[in-house]
């Protein structure tokens, strides 16, 4: 142990500056490792935390009725459930509504509760987090405060075609109703403001059917258990309802997509580092030979001499993964603020022993590990041997660049020849490219897809997008499509709903309704097979098929309003925005279920038409017939601003970390191969090679295989970005991505990154200066 | 009249040794001719390789100047020295200094090709070279290690003379070679400088310094003397006679 700790210390004193690197290549692994697990581990468990805190609800289901003899129905049906732990109904109103929010609007459905019910709920309690002394108006989610929704200030709140203008009061956390990925967001009203919309008549009277389960592993099936037990019972009701499968994790998508990118960073990085320490150790044993056949004739066993290298990179790893996971702690703020604005709750950074033991035994493991393979060598080394032959440095099989016969300049043949003899070198350029093109290319897809033009990312996530959606009562369905098929502004229309149906015998799905799938914007939801035509076709979400092992051909059985019905499996899709459970049905087709109590019609207009203008003509004309009017294009706007801003974040964030990979790793070859090649450049500058010919010759002889790598792993990356994405999105229902792969900016980029190598190694490279022939020939 | 080549005035090199000055080269002023094969003796520690690097421009002086032709090469930058070597001066080494990453040809042409384009003239005169020193097609494509110190030793004179020097360089090119290898590399440098190659070489060695023309005794820094001893002729008993009387005249 001793005299291993010696060796340890000299080998750290000899290469202060790549000791330095490695420790930072580890820091920044373990400090993307810890927030990784900080993420995926405990920032989930925080939503079971909140969630039990305020006695959350497992199923929450809000119904368009509140009559005592509907209420006493649905509370013996209830009572005589074994599954059902607590439950608890509550007078409220409801209605699909919608709001500005961060430039754009939050349309949802809304559940508003009058203030006293809602701060004494039992089961889904909220918790105030900012209260003026108001006396009157609205209580919102803390997801929505922005600095133009704050207290005292005054919002506008389209309930159904109706605006409200209501003063903020305060916010509060609601775990099953405190986001528009919730499917209803609750409001909470004054009691003199909850009287006024009642007497408005504006929202309809409803039930909130709050419940808690035994075993909360059934909240998904009984969600659709439930909405098929009320819908036989009460075939006509409209009811809207959420579970705590749903809301866990469409609550968590940028958490989700933030903790997978920083996951496979996380990995990239760490296998950056292993492969420099491998590189690291047999350059060591390569230019120390001598020194190690000379410990080993001193009486050191082989043993001892791998275990000072064990020694030393484990102290080093351990001690850089204690300096990252403390890095990460510190930035956690900035990160939790990020996602405490996507999520809407609360998140208390705490110690977390689990995530620090995991990441140091990662670290140190894979390291150790590496160490050990790196050094096995060391077994093979006779003192005798490696005394009398020293370096063994190059490769004497062949010549491959005779100076005699090659056509290149002299830089760029000497520079080809140290690229052929290192071996170990091109391996971790390689690497280190090819991990970079990946961060490049989906960079440039997210560039493209997400923060200039969000329709991709958009036609994945949401689905269908349209300009306007107008809500039509039936009896008005027939005078409203005469006007829009006569309006010059329209330049399409169809019939776009939703509607929730329930797979018999498995979960609860989201079905749109389509009158003629042809005429949708989005047609790459369909991803095998079609969309239906017939009544009797049904096209299924992909995820939601695989789980369940459905094929395009099989028959499926799906029940809504007391009626069951079966449908052949003509495709499947993905739309994100129901997690993967999801479906889509022809107008003939879900009528086969019941009639529609809603019509909501998708509008494409024409550019340069003003969509608010163009709805408040549509409800001047149908006074009284058209229910709502979304402007889809700025609702989307609202939601996108945020996810365009994570995903900003994200792209910066990972491009200058890859920037500060790329400058560590080369200034690791670098410095290795000048400590390699002083005498070789001693010699040249003896002969009256240049200082900026050599740091020429230097940087060019990474770059073919700079070059090669970065390439190949262009186009590699630009093949498999694609399902590699699909594969971190399978979780919010994601199984194809179909993102468009911007060639232009992945061939600049890969320039850039090329350029920026080469800039970096010539700037490393400037150490040549300090290496004189004098040094050379007086035995410096 | 000879034609000179290099000339010192006032030459000093000094070194800092632990805060202390050593003054290694004391006011030099030398003069080095065309065609001469100078010898720079003297006991170790007497400044001969410092002198030799200074000459070359491998160094730069403390103090003093030293011109070569009409160009001042004492104030020239690291890369004004490097191209003053590479134009106009060969080197010889003790430690042979090949590349070992380059076969035998490739480390001549290295050197060649930083100053001659024309690859083909390059590469015939790299043979011609090869086989004034008599080393094979065959030991032109191995490596440095794989070929024997004389070997080496030769491929380094070829290297040297490859781009037709004004001034040839050698620091004690014997001093790692045995007894057999270190006279072929003499009868090597000899023969060359029969065809009008100018050389300095240092060495302690006397056997080496009688193949010069002109011995320069150097002692503490400063050039105590020198002798003409003609142009070598092996069969010359007197000349060694000569040398060993100049040396003894010095304390050697």
């Amino acid at each position: 142990m001793g005299k291993s700790f010696l060796i340890v210390r000299s080998n750290i004193r000899k290469s202060k500056g790549q000791t330095a690197a490695i420790i930072i290549l580890i820091l920044l692994a373990a400090f993307m490792f810890n927030l990784w697990l900080m993420l995926s581990m405990d920032y989930k468990s925080n939503f079971d935390r909140y969630h039990d805190k305020l006695n959350a609800e497992h199923v929450t289901l809000a119904l368009d009725s509140n009559t005592d003899e509907f209420q006493t129905s649905l509370s013996h049906t209830l009572e005589s459930d074994s599954r059902i732990a607590q439950y608890r109904l509550n007078n409220c109103m409801h209605m699909a509504g919608r709001f500005p929010y961060n430039g754009g609007e939050i349309s949802s459905w809304f559940v508003f509760m009058d203030k006293q019910t809602a701060f004494t709920r039992s089961i889904g309690k909220i918790e105030v987090v900012e209260e003026g002394n108001l006396t009157s108006g609205v209580y919102l989610p803390l997801l929505y405060k922005t600095d133009d929704i704050d207290i005292g200030k005054p919002i506008d709140i389209f309930i159904g075609r109706q605006k409200e203008t209501y003063t903020v009061c305060g916010f509060f956390n609601s775990i099953m109703m405190g986001s528009h990925n919730c499917t209803l967001i609750e409001i909470v009203l004054t009691e003199d403001k909850y009287t006024g919309l009642a007497s408005s008549g504006y929202a309809s009277p409803a039930t909130l059917c709050s419940i808690r389960l035994k075993d909360i592993s059934e909240n998904l099936s009984y969600e659709a258990l439930l909405k098929s037990m009320v819908s036989q019972q009460q075939p006509n009701i409209n009811m809207v309802s959420n579970c705590y499968d749903t809301v866990s994790q469409s609550r968590y998508i940028s958490q989700m997509i933030c903790s997978g990118i920083v996951s496979a960073m996380a990995f990239f990085v760490l296998l950056i580092s292993l492969v420099v320490i491998v590189s690291n150790i047999i350059n060591y044993i390569q230019v120390n030979m001598k020194y190690l056949g000379a410990l080993k004739a001193a009486g050191y066993t082989s043993r001892q001499l791998i275990c000072s290298l064990l020694w030393q990179f484990l102290s080093l790893s351990v001690l850089a993964a204690i300096i990252g996971i403390g890095l990460s702690y510190l930035l956690f703020p900035a990160v939790n603020a990020m996602m405490i604005s996507q999520t809407g709750i609360p998140y208390t950074m705490h110690f977390l022993p689990l995530p620090f033991v995991m990441s140091l035994v990662v670290l140190g493991g894979t390291v150790a590990c590496s160490v050990w393979f790196a050094s096995r060598r060391i077994k093979k080394i006779e003192p005798i041997v490696a005394l009398r032959c020293g370096i063994e440095t190059h490769n004497f099989k062949r010549n491959l660049v005779p100076l005699a016969h090659t056509k290149v300049p002299l830089p760029f043949a000497l520079a080809l020849k140290t690229t052929l003899s290192g071996v170990k070198h091109n391996i971790t350029i390689s690497v280190t490219m090819l991990v970079l093109s990946l961060v490049v290319v989906f960079s440039g897809l997210m560039k493209e897809n997400v923060i200039e033009d969000m329709t991709p990312f958009l036609h994945i996530v949401v689905g269908e997008t349209a300009d306007s959606c107008i809500r039509v009562q039936a009896e008005t369905e027939n005078d409203f499509l005469r006007e829009i098929n006569t309006d010059s502004r329209v330049e399409k229309s169809y019939l776009y709903t939703f509607f929730n149906v329930s797979h018999v015998g498995g979960a609860e799905l989201m079905a749109a309704v389509c009158d003629d799938f042809t005429k949708i914007n989005n047609q790459s939801i369909a991803i095998k097979g079609r969309l239906p035509k017939y009544d009797n076709e049904i096209a299924l979400a992909a995820k939601y098929a695989k789980e369940n092992g459905f094929k395009v051909g099989d028959e499926i059985e799906i029940t809504a309003n007391g009626n069951q019905e079966k449908y052949l499996i003509c495709g499947f899709t993905q739309i994100s925005n129901n997690l993967g459970r999801d479906c889509s049905l022809t107008r003939a087709g879900y009528e086969k279920l019941g009639m529609l109590t809603n019509t909501s019609y998708y509008i494409n207009l024409a550019d340069g038409t003003d969509i608010d203008a163009f709805h408040q003509k549509m409800k001047k004309k149908f006074a009284g017939g058209i229910e709502d009017t979304i402007n889809i294009l700025t609702t989307i706007e609202g939601m996108a601003g945020v996810y365009v801003s994570l995903m900003t974040m994200i792209v910066i964030a990972i491009l200058a970390l890859s920037a500060i990979i790329i400058a560590f790793v080369l200034y690791l070859l670098v410095r290795t191969m000048l400590n390699n090649k002083i005498r070789e450049y001693g010699i040249m500058k003896a002969l009256g090679f240049t200082t900026g010919q050599l740091i020429l010759q230097t940087a060019l002889s990474f770059m073919p295989t700079t070059i090669l790598s970065t390439i190949a792993g262009l186009i590699l990356c630009s093949f498999i970005i694609n399902p590699l994405t699909a594969f971190f999105l399978n979780g919010i229902g994601i199984v194809k991505c179909t993102f468009a792969v911007p060639i232009g900016f992945i061939a600049i980029s890969g320039i850039g990154l090329v350029l920026f190598a080469f800039a970096t190694v010539c700037l490393l490279s400037l150490r040549i200066k300090k290496i004189t022939p004098r040094a050379l020939l007086s035995g410096e | 009249m000879k034609e000179t080549l290099l000339k010192t005035e006032k030459l000093s090199k000094s070194f800092s040794n632990g805060g202390a000055m050593q003054h290694v080269l004391k006011n030099i002023d030398l003069q080095l001719y065309k065609g001469d094969f100078t010898v720079i003796m003297g006991a170790s520690g007497a400044g001969k390789s410092t002198l030799l690097y200074a000459l070359s421009g491998m160094d730069t002086p403390t103090l003093g100047k030293i011109t070569f032709a009409d160009q001042v090469i004492s104030g020239l930058s690291q890369d004004g020295l490097a191209v003053f070597r590479r134009d106009h001066c060969g080197f010889v080494f003790q430690q042979i200094y090949l590349i070992d990453g380059m076969s035998v040809m490739d480390n001549v042409l290295s050197a060649g090709l930083l100053v001659n384009k024309d690859k083909k003239a390059l590469v015939a005169k790299a043979k011609q070279l090869f086989k004034a020193v008599d080393i094979s097609e065959e030991t032109q494509k191995k490596f440095p290690t794989q070929i024997s110190g004389g070997e080496a030793q030769r491929v380094g004179i070829v290297r040297a003379l490859i781009n037709s020097p004004e001034i040839l360089f050698a620091d004690e090119p014997t001093g790692a070679l045995n007894s057999k290898t270190g006279l072929d590399v003499l009868d090597t440098l000899t023969r060359f400088n029969e065809q009008g190659q100018s050389v300095v070489m240092v060495t302690h060695d006397m056997r080496s310094a009688r193949r010069g023309n002109r011995i320069l005794y150097l002692e503490d820094g400063v050039i105590l003397g020198e002798c003409d001893l003609g142009r070598y002729s092996p069969g010359d008993a007197q000349r060694h006679e000569k040398l060993s009387a100049f040396l003894n005249d010095r304390g050697w």
